[in-house]
């Protein structure tokens, strides 16, 4: 009886061995599917403003856009406005109880996304952060403009403007303490500074709101009638006096270089109230974004800098085809 | 079978099953897994070109429109006299024309949701358009758009531009695909520019809506390498990405696969005619994603019909080796001694006929074990008979009988002789357990037996033993001769008239040693002759019973070819013939170790030794020996 048993036992062995054959290819092929593809990562890209501006827009477009080449679940969101700090945060700390694979972040702040960025770190969630980084350690990487050089540019196409005369130059920034512009703004700096004959008046922060500036430029013309130039560190902070050398009637004796684009600043560069405009690629630090996630999910290895790198735009190249697309990003009205 | 690892034939059947199931299983699913790759690559591929050609076909519609509205602009009446004399009309008519075509192209534009203007641009500097109050963008320059240079510069023939962003009209940036042609007067002086825009966005919306997997898409490039459509235009641009355009523009319609590892991909590629290729890319990887899906409903389903197969293999291995088991069962109680076994025939032939001869078989171990059971007891009585005969109390009787009468007649010297005889005779006989003895032995018995006789019958009996030396040494089997003599002087000597002799020989044929025994007595008739070995022949007459005995023996030792066989004549005399194999001693092996020792146990337990060597002597002499005659003992001899 007991040989009976240990032949049956056999047979059962034979049995189980088979059945975890099966189970072993299944899981194989299971795993293999999970880290190709349906087990998607989840990544929470926190933009700085969901509402109107275009640059964001085109960001979740880049972000979507890697999300299908890397078939990965993304969400885009963002305070209403950039200034709304508060909210940024609020949304951050939300976003790191969800637990996704991984977040990309463009901070509305150096400092204050701060401890909320340090709790992703301490939850293991990789930190991407895109346009705008956090005085931080915790992310493994940094995708922007590389702003100083950016500032770099648009200070030297100012000085070019002057042709060596020389002048009063202002700076017209948005929010202060953000990193992208005290970036800018040394970049300009680095430039105008070591340009003989250039005066800056000094740095003025629009906050970001177009009226503000315009204002601001209008204040700025009574009070320095012989200004030259003047910076525009962001669209706002550009359009906003553009208008108001247009309806100064100061255009072109007062030159104007900005930054980023717009339906406006497109106007004002044709007009020929704008001389320039540097132009970043919001739709590829969307899509790097999104990828240099999915590469952290993965345990690859990041770089912890990318320069998304910028575009100067004048009247002449605008309408060249690597140039319209950044100038209008979208087909339909 | 000894590549199968497991001593149960069930256990092994199962292997073999499950091995060459699973054999067919992994080659089915291999070809199959082959094939079905294939099949899902070309599937893959002609959906791909499918799709393009799709595209291309949309694309084609949307382009023909244009053409259509360009002609159907040049054939008007109002834009043809125009044409002709725009320059020489008077002002009021040549406004009220320019309305009419304003009209006209107003008219077409409101059927048609994919274009989105329709102009002329006279070289002259008028303008005419679909829209009463367009404005024109102050900053702009008509005449340095690439579409306005490129129409005047093809002479008539239409211009498809690539998709763009159509700056002329005041506050407005449309993505447009541009045709333009110059129009001409019929003497082919040119007067001014035709220009149709298409939205982009119609095309832009059908081209995204593509789906290629998951990340395979479609772009369109034109003949001078601008993307007029690509989802990721902005990552090629900037370099994030490439795209092979130089190998599209260089091959027409058809397809080519990148070499980029994991990246590679399958360029499909659609020449529209009009100077854009459309283009199909999908990622070999998605179709090996497709392939992964296909794996693993194989790897499934394969390991479920080996689960079956497995279980069914189990199930008809059981099933054909129950019969065999059942088989083994029974042997093993014919193992434990259990002979009273019968298993019954199975349905099945083979395992049948198996479980027939194995009751054949286990029926005749039965047989032969009872047979020897027989053969033992047979034995054992023919030695005790054997026995009997060596120590016959009636001879006992009678020689001591003749010791005392000669003892009375002061005979001592033949008293001696008697008495030593008698006792070597009997210390023989008492040398037991070996059943095989020298030749030596039984001759010096006979020899006793034979002294003690000649001295009881005087001059009726002589004796001659000539026995060669050779075959002394040689085994056979205890009182083999004692019989046939005692045989000889009772029925053959003793009823003649006068002396009889008896007349031993021992010689060696071939691997056989033959005795004689022969007498010149009465002999005997052929009746007697054919019963005398009859094992039952003792009750017809008092003749044989030893006889029959010693024959019975011999057969049974050695086998049915030896024994004893009798010839005879009455008047004449008798002589038997006793037949055994030649044993070697050291071939009898047991016999011949044990009979030296016995001889020497003999001995040495102090029993005359001297006696016995004189009876060795007096055995090579007795011929001559000294003879008695008692007629009472004879009688009471034979009324045994």
């Amino acid at each position: 009886m007991t040989a009976r048993f240990g032949r049956l036992g056999r047979l059962l062995a034979l049995l189980a061995l088979a059945a975890a054959g099966a189970a072993f290819c299944y899981a194989a092929v299971r795993f293999a599917d999970l880290s190709g593809g349906n087990g998607k990562p989840r990544i929470t890209v926190i933009i700085k403003e969901s509402k109107s501006m275009e640059f964001w827009q085109v960001f979740a477009d880049g972000a979507e856009t890697a999300a299908k080449e890397f078939d990965a679940d993304i969400e885009v969101i963002g305070p209403e406005k950039e200034t709304d700090i508060d909210e940024q945060i609020a949304m951050m700390e939300a976003a790191v109880a969800r637990k996704p694979d991984a977040i990309v972040l463009a901070a509305t702040d150096f400092n204050r996304l701060v401890p909320a960025a340090r709790q992703a770190g301490d939850a293991g969630i990789p930190l991407i952060m895109a346009d705008s980084g956090i005085n931080s350690d915790v992310p493994k990487s940094f995708i922007a403009t590389d702003n100083v050089a950016a500032g770099e540019k648009i200070g030297g196409l100012m000085a070019e403007e002057l042709a060596g005369r020389g002048g009063k130059v202002a700076i017209i920034s948005y929010v202060q303490w953000t990193a992208t512009q005290l970036d800018r703004e040394r970049g300009v700096r680095n430039v105008l500074e070591a340009t003989p004959g250039v005066e800056i008046v000094g740095t003025f922060y629009s906050d970001g709101i177009e009226r503000k500036a315009y204002e601001m430029t209008l204040e700025l013309l009574k009070e320095h009638p012989d200004l030259k130039g003047i910076v525009g560190l962001n669209e706002a902070s550009s359009v906003g006096p553009g208008k108001a050398l247009r309806d100064a009637g100061a255009a072109g004796r007062v030159k104007l270089v900005g930054f980023d684009s717009s339906i406006e600043e497109v106007k004002l560069l044709e007009e020929g109230v704008m001389q320039a405009t540097v132009v970043q690629r919001p739709f590829n630090m969307g899509y790097l974004g999104v990828k240099t996630a999915v590469q952290a999910i993965r345990g690859e290895k990041v770089p912890r800098v990318i320069d998304t790198g910028a575009v100067v735009i004048t009247k002449a190249n605008m309408y060249e085809d690597e140039n319209q697309k950044l100038l209008f990003p979208f087909v339909g009205e | 079978m000894k590549w199968l690892p497991f001593k149960s034939i069930q256990t092994n059947m199962a292997a073999a099953f499950a091995s060459l199931i699973l054999l067919t299983v992994l080659l089915l699913s291999f070809i199959a897994y082959r094939l079905s790759t294939s099949a899902v690559r070309m599937t893959a591929e002609d959906y791909t070109a499918e799709l393009v050609r799709q595209v291309n076909a949309n694309i084609r519609t949307y382009v023909d429109n244009m053409h259509t509205i360009s002609s159907l602009a040049l054939n008007n009446r109002d834009v043809r006299s125009y044409i002709a004399g725009a320059d020489s009309m008077p002002k009021e008519k040549r406004k009220e024309t320019e309305e009419r075509i304003s009209e006209f192209f107003h008219s077409i534009l409101i059927s048609r949701k994919d274009i989105a203007s329709i102009n002329i641009f006279g070289y002259d500097g008028s303008f005419v358009s679909d829209r009463r109050d367009a404005v024109l963008n102050p900053y702009v320059s008509i005449a340095g758009q690439s579409w306005y240079k490129l129409a005047k510069a093809a002479d008539g023939d239409v211009v498809i531009s690539s998709s763009h962003v159509q700056p002329i009209f005041k506050d407005e940036y449309r993505w447009v695909v541009s045709l333009s042609r110059e129009l001409q007067r019929e003497d082919g002086t040119g007067v001014g520019i035709l220009l149709v825009d298409l939205n982009f966005n119609v095309m832009n919306d059908m081209l995204t809506q593509i789906d290629l997997g998951q990340r395979g898409y479609v772009f369109i490039v034109s003949h001078d390498g601008n993307l007029v459509y690509h989802p990721q235009q902005q990552l090629v641009y900037s370099g994030l990405k490439s795209e092979r355009v130089d190998d599209v523009l260089r091959q027409g319609s058809g397809s080519f696969m990148t070499d980029e590892g994991k990246q590679s991909r399958i360029y499909t590629i659609q020449d529209t005619g009009f100077g854009w290729k459309i283009v199909g890319v999908s990622y070999v990887s998605e179709l090996v994603g497709n392939k992964r899906q296909m794996d693993l409903s194989l790897v499934l389903w394969g390991s479920f019909c080996l689960l079956v197969a497995i279980a069914l293999s189990v199930l008809l291995s059981r099933k054909l080796s129950r019969p065999i088991k059942r088989l083994q069962e029974r042997m093993r109680e014919v193992e434990r001694g259990n002979l009273d076994i019968y298993v019954p025939p199975d349905s099945q032939r083979e395992i049948g006929l198996l479980a027939r001869t194995f009751n054949m078989m286990v029926a005749q171990i039965k047989e032969l074990m009872s047979q020897v059971v027989r053969e033992q007891e047979f034995k054992r009585q023919s030695e005790l008979n054997a026995l009997q005969a060596q120590i016959n109390p009636h001879f006992l009787y009678n020689t001591l009988d003749s010791i005392i009468w000669m003892a009375e007649a002061k005979k001592s010297e033949e008293v001696v002789l008697m008495t030593s005889a008698l006792a070597r005779l009997f210390r023989s006989s008492i040398s037991k357990d070996q059943e095989l003895v020298p030749i030596r032995t039984e001759i010096e018995h006979i020899t006793n037996y034979l002294t003690i006789q000649k001295m009881r019958y005087k001059h009726k009996i002589d004796y001659r033993i000539e026995v060669d030396p050779a075959i002394l040494d040689c085994r056979t089997i205890k009182v083999l001769l004692q019989p046939l003599v005692e045989n000889a002087i009772y029925h053959g000597l003793k009823n003649k008239y006068g002396s009889g002799l008896i007349h031993i020989t021992g010689e060696r044929i071939g691997d056989r040693i033959v005795f004689r025994v022969a007498d010149d007595g009465v002999g005997m008739d052929e009746e007697t002759l054919g019963r005398i070995l009859r094992p039952d022949g003792r009750k017809a007459e008092g003749r044989g019973i030893g006889v029959a005995n010693v024959h019975a023996r011999i057969q049974l030792h050695f086998g049915r070819d030896f024994g004893l066989s009798y010839e005879s004549e009455p008047e004449v005399g008798t002589t038997v013939t006793v037949t055994i194999p030649a044993i070697e001693p050291d071939a009898g092996e047991h016999a011949a170790n044990s009979g030296q020792p016995s001889e020497t146990e003999r001995r040495e337990d102090g029993e005359q030794p001297g006696a016995g060597e004189r009876a060795a002597d007096s055995g090579q002499q007795s011929e001559a020996g000294p003879a008695d005659s008692d007629g009472a003992s004879g009688g009471k001899e034979e009324s045994r």
